[in-house]
């Protein structure tokens, strides 16, 4: 039977994306493919596997934006660009920067993109993001 | 042992005791719109409002006064009228008449920050308390 104490009324402490996962791992993961694409670009003299690389590193990259922008937008709120006013602007820089990846075979450009990240991912683990966005442990 | 136990009550406790009840129920049938029960769904509330716990919400304190900050409240949700949102009132602002909604728990919440303030008159009622589960029954 029906528990006569139960309200039938709901109500909700709605959020739109309750799954609510984040990490900048795996913006950091497609920004290393890009690292070591470009690396090898430069190491190699043969022609298909630089045209290639250039065709990988394209794809990776714009991964790369993709997964930088996600955060930007879904986890970052405005009580993170209080605690850190430079959200904004590292953000919008790594985006800009995962762009000149894709545009050259610049290894200081994927370098530079790498630090950004982690300038996020900082900004991700001081504002709980570990504990908040990744599951801790899940039953098999 | 005793004999005497349980034996014989003044009959004018029961008919307190039924009156009692009898007023009680028909309180409630009267009150529903002044009185409820809703249960909360969601997690945007967390730590103060857990999924699955049965609240008591009252709606005469608006009909008297504006929503003060801090108080938690029930308000359509202005993106979709169907459904009855709860949210804590982080501000509000008397000259254009409206109110500005958080979850409590930031990282996992959709509210005004997402949808703006909301017209004062969307905001109906006030969360007074949490009667289940029992250990954590409470005044809100």
């Amino acid at each position: 039977m029906r528990n006569p104490l139960r309200p039938m009324r709901r109500v909700h402490a709605h959020c739109d994306i309750p799954c609510g996962v984040y990490d900048p791992q795996q913006a950091r993961i497609e920004a290393e493919s890009c690292y070591k694409i470009v690396e090898k670009y430069n190491a190699s003299s043969d022609e298909l596997l630089r045209t290639r690389c250039i065709a990988v590193k394209e794809e990776r990259a714009e991964l790369t934006k993709h997964h930088i922008d996600v955060l930007w937008h879904d986890y970052f709120k405005p009580e993170h660009l209080e605690k850190f006013p430079d959200l904004h602007d590292t953000c919008w820089k790594a985006s800009k920067a995962a762009s000149k990846v894709k545009q050259t075979t610049d290894i200081e450009a994927a370098k530079e993109l790498l630090g950004l990240i982690d300038k996020i991912d900082e900004m991700w683990k001081a504002t709980g993001g570990p504990e908040k966005t990744r599951l801790q442990a899940v039953a098999a | 042992m005793s004999t005497e136990r349980g034996r014989h009550r003044p009959l004018s406790s029961f008919v307190m005791r039924a009156a009692a009840l009898g007023a009680g129920v028909a309180a409630v049938a009267f009150a529903r719109r002044w009185l409820d029960v809703v249960e909360v769904h969601g997690r945007s509330m967390a730590p103060t409002l857990l999924p699955g716990e049965w609240l008591i919400v009252e709606a005469r304190t608006y009909t008297r006064r504006l929503p003060r900050v801090g108080e938690i409240v029930l308000a359509a949700d202005p993106r979709d009228a169907s459904r009855e949102l709860i949210k804590r009132v982080a501000a509000v602002d008397a000259e254009s008449g409206t109110v500005d909604l958080r979850g409590d728990a930031l990282e996992a919440s959709t509210d005004s920050r997402t949808f703006g303030a909301i017209p004062v008159e969307a905001v109906g009622w006030r969360v007074m308390a949490r009667y289940w589960p029992v250990p954590r029954a409470a005044r809100l």
